[in-house]
C-alpha cells in the first residue's frame, strides 16, 4: 500500500477500490471485445486505427489495475484475469458481444462520451495518483472520441448505414447509461473529494452534451424507459456472452494454474 | 530504340545492382514478376494475421495482450504498406484482396495451419518470424526500389516481434513441466512448414526473380541463414529439433537435415492445406459482413459536422 491509500479512512479506501475497478473493467471488457476487430475491420487503415484504440483501453485498464492493486496489496493480473464473471464490474454496456461494425461504433460512441464527462471530473479526484492517471487518459480518449465522431457521421451520412446505427443505439441507450450507475458507498467519496461529484450529476451532464448530437444527426437518445430503469445492478448483470468472453480470456492461464505466462 | 533494345539495357541496368522507381519504363516480364512477388507477400500478412487473431482474445496477461494486439496490427499495416506497393505496379487492391479470397492467388505456407496452444503463438512469434525476417532482410537490397524501401521498416518491426515470440518461449520454458511440454510439441509441429517456408532450392541460372534481383539470395541460403542462427538458439532454451538428420557439416560448411515435403508444401500452398479453406472462408465472410461499410463510407459523403 502506498502513502496515499494509508492515509485514507477504511470504508473510503474500499469505496475506492470499488470505483477504480467499475473503471478499469469497463476499459478492460470493451477492449477485449474491439480487439475482435484487429485482423478484419472494414478497411486495413481503420483495422490499425482500431487496434490502437483497443490497446489504449487495455493500456489504461493496466494503470487503473495497478492502481487499485496499490490499494489492495493484490496483482494487477491477478485481478484482471482471476475472478468469476460475477465479480466483475464493468457496466452492461460492455455485456454485449462485438455485433456488426455499426453496433460497435454506436457503443464506442456512447462509452467514449460518458467516460470523457468521467475522466473530466476524475481528473479533479482528491486522490493524486487517480488524478494524474485521468489526465493522462484524457489525453489519448480526445483521439478516441475525434476517431469516433468521424465514424458517427460518415455512417450517419447514409440511410441504410443510419438506421444500422438507430438500431443498436435503441438497443444500447439503457445499458449505457449504467456507465453512471452509482458505486457502493459512493457519498464517501463525493465528500472526500476522490470523485468530485455524484455519478448522477456527470450523467445528467453527459446526457445534455450526446443528446443534441444525436438529434442533429437523426439518430435516437434514450426513451422515458432508458431513463427511469433501475440503476442499481447496471454494474452487477452479467450475460451470457460475457461469460462466453471471460471463458477466453481465462482458458490459458486457466489451463496451468499459477503458472507465470 | 525499339522495345526490345530497351528491355536489354533495363535488364543490365538490373542485374549490374541497378534500382527500378514504380515511374520508370519497365518491362512487362520484370512487372508482372515484381507484382507476382510483392502481392503473394501482401497476401501473406494478410492471412498470417489470422492464426494469431485467433489468441488475441485468450492472451493471458496484460502485458501479453498489449504485444500481441500489437503484433498482428503491425502485419494488418504490413499488408497495407505492400498492398501500396503492388497497387502502384497496376492492380488494384480490391481486385486483389478478391483474387486472394477466390483463392486464385497465393499466401505462405506456414498460414495454412491451425494453432493449437500458447505454446504456438510463441513458436510463430519466434521461429516463424525469424524464417520471414531472414528473406525479408534480404528483400531490403531488391532492385525494385519501392520494395526495397518498405521492407526496412517492416524488418524493423518484425525484429521486435522475434523479441516478443523469444520472451513468450522463454517463460514458458523457465515454467512448469507442461508449459515446457507446450512448447516443445508447438515446435514438432511447426518444424516441417518453417523447414519448407523458403522453397526448394533453385537453379540460379533459371530463376528469374533472383536474375532480376527482385529478391538478393536463394532459398536454399535462406534457409541455410535461418538455421545457422536459429537452431544453436534453439537449443540453448533446451528444445529439441525434430529432425534426426539434422547437423551442421563443418566440411562442406553447410547445415544436413530431412529431405523437407516438398509435395505437402506444393499442395499447401495451392489451397490444400489443414486450414486453407476454413481461412479463406472466413475472409470472404467478414468481408461480405462488412460490404455495407465501404460502400456507405465510399458512397455518400459525411453528415454536416
Amino acid at each position: 500500500m502506498n502513502d496515499f491509500a494509508h492515509r485514507l479512512p477504511d470504508a473510503t479506501r474500499e469505496a475506492l477500490a470499488e470505483l477504480l475497478l467499475a473503471i478499469a473493467d469497463d476499459e478492460f471488457v470493451i477492449g477485449f471485445w474491439d480487439s475482435e476487430w484487429t485482423g478484419i475491420a472494414p478497411m486495413l487503415e481503420e483495422d490499425v486505427a482500431t487496434s490502437s484504440i483497443s490497446q489504449d483501453e487495455i493500456g489504461h485498464a493496466r494503470a487503473l489495475y495497478e492502481l487499485l492493486a496499490e490499494l489492495t496489496g493484490q496483482d494487477a493480473d491477478e485481478i484482471a484475469f482471476g475472478r468469476r464473471p460475477e465479480a466483475y464490474r464493468h457496466a452492461a454496456l460492455m455485456n454485449h458481444p462485438r455485433t456488426d461494425w455499426a453496433f460497435t461504433v454506436a457503443r464506442r460512441y456512447l462509452y467514449e462520451t460518458a467516460d470523457a464527462v468521467r475522466l473530466e471530473a476524475l481528473a479533479r479526484s482528491s486522490h493524486e495518483p487517480l488524478a494524474q492517471l485521468a489526465a493522462k487518459m484524457r489525453r489519448e480518449e480526445r483521439y478516441h472520441l475525434m476517431h469516433l465522431d468521424t465514424w458517427l457521421r460518415r455512417l450517419a451520412g447514409s440511410d441504410a448505414a443510419r438506421e444500422r446505427l438507430a438500431a443498436a443505439l435503441r438497443m444500447l441507450w439503457a445499458d449505457a447509461l449504467a456507465v453512471f450507475s452509482p458505486v457502493p458507498d459512493e457519498e464517501l467519496l463525493v465528500r472526500g473529494g476522490e470523485l468530485p461529484e455524484p455519478m448522477a450529476t456527470l450523467r445528467s451532464r453527459w446526457l445534455e452534451q450526446v443528446s443534441p448530437v444525436l438529434a442533429g444527426l437523426g439518430l435516437p437518445g434514450p426513451t422515458s424507459d432508458d431513463l427511469t430503469v433501475a440503476a442499481d445492478d447496471g454494474r452487477t448483470r452479467r450475460t451470457d456472452a460475457f461469460r462466453w468472453l471471460h471463458g477466453e480470456f481465462t482458458m490459458v492461464a486457466a489451463s496451468e494454474r499459477g503458472a507465470t505466462w | 530504340m525499339d522495345d526490345q533494345e530497351r528491355a536489354d539495357a533495363f535488364y543490365a541496368h538490373v542485374m549490374g545492382g541497378g534500382k527500378v522507381e514504380a515511374d520508370d519504363w519497365m518491362p512487362d516480364d520484370y512487372r508482372a514478376a515484381v507484382l507476382k512477388f510483392v502481392e503473394m507477400h501482401a497476401n501473406s500478412e494478410l492471412m498470417g494475421v489470422l492464426p494469431e487473431r485467433e489468441w488475441i482474445l485468450r492472451a493471458p496477461t496484460l502485458k501479453r495482450k498489449l504485444a500481441l494486439t500489437s503484433k498482428v496490427q503491425d502485419e494488418v499495416g504490413h499488408a497495407q504498406l505492400l498492398y501500396r506497393v503492388a497497387e502502384d505496379l497496376g492492380k488494384p487492391r480490391e481486385q486483389m484482396l478478391a483474387d486472394l479470397m477466390a483463392g486464385k492467388t497465393k499466401f505462405h505456407n506456414v498460414f495454412h495451419y491451425p494453432t493449437r496452444s500458447w505454446g504456438d503463438v510463441g513458436i510463430i512469434a519466434w521461429l516463424v518470424d525469424a524464417a520471414a525476417i531472414v528473406s525479408q532482410q534480404a528483400l531490403r537490397d531488391s532492385s525494385y526500389a519501392p520494395y526495397a524501401r518498405t521492407m526496412k521498416k517492416i524488418c524493423w518491426e518484425e525484429s521486435v516481434h522475434i523479441m516478443h515470440g523469444r520472451d513468450v518461449v522463454l517463460t514458458l520454458m523457465n515454467g512448469t513441466s507442461r508449459q515446457r511440454e507446450m512448447v516443445q510439441e508447438a515446435l514438432d509441429r511447426w518444424w516441417g512448414p518453417l523447414m519448407q517456408m523458403h522453397g526448394p532450392p533453385t537453379d540460379p541460372a533459371t530463376d528469374r526473380d533472383l536474375i532480376w534481383k527482385i529478391k538478393a539470395k536463394g532459398n536454399e541460403q535462406l534457409r541455410q541463414e535461418f538455421l545457422s542462427i536459429y537452431v544453436p538458439r534453439i537449443w540453448e532454451l533446451g528444445l529439441t529439433v525434430p529432425d534426426a538428420g539434422l547437423g551442421y557439416d563443418e566440411v562442406e560448411g553447410r547445415w544436413h537435415y530431412t529431405e523437407p515435403d516438398w509435395a505437402e508444401l506444393r499442395n499447401v500452398v495451392t489451397g490444400h492445406g489443414p486450414m486453407s479453406q476454413e481461412r479463406l472462408e472466413f475472409r470472404r465472410t467478414n468481408h461480405a459482413a462488412t460490404q455495407w461499410v465501404r460502400d456507405a463510407v465510399l458512397g455518400a459523403p459525411s453528415a454536416a459536422a
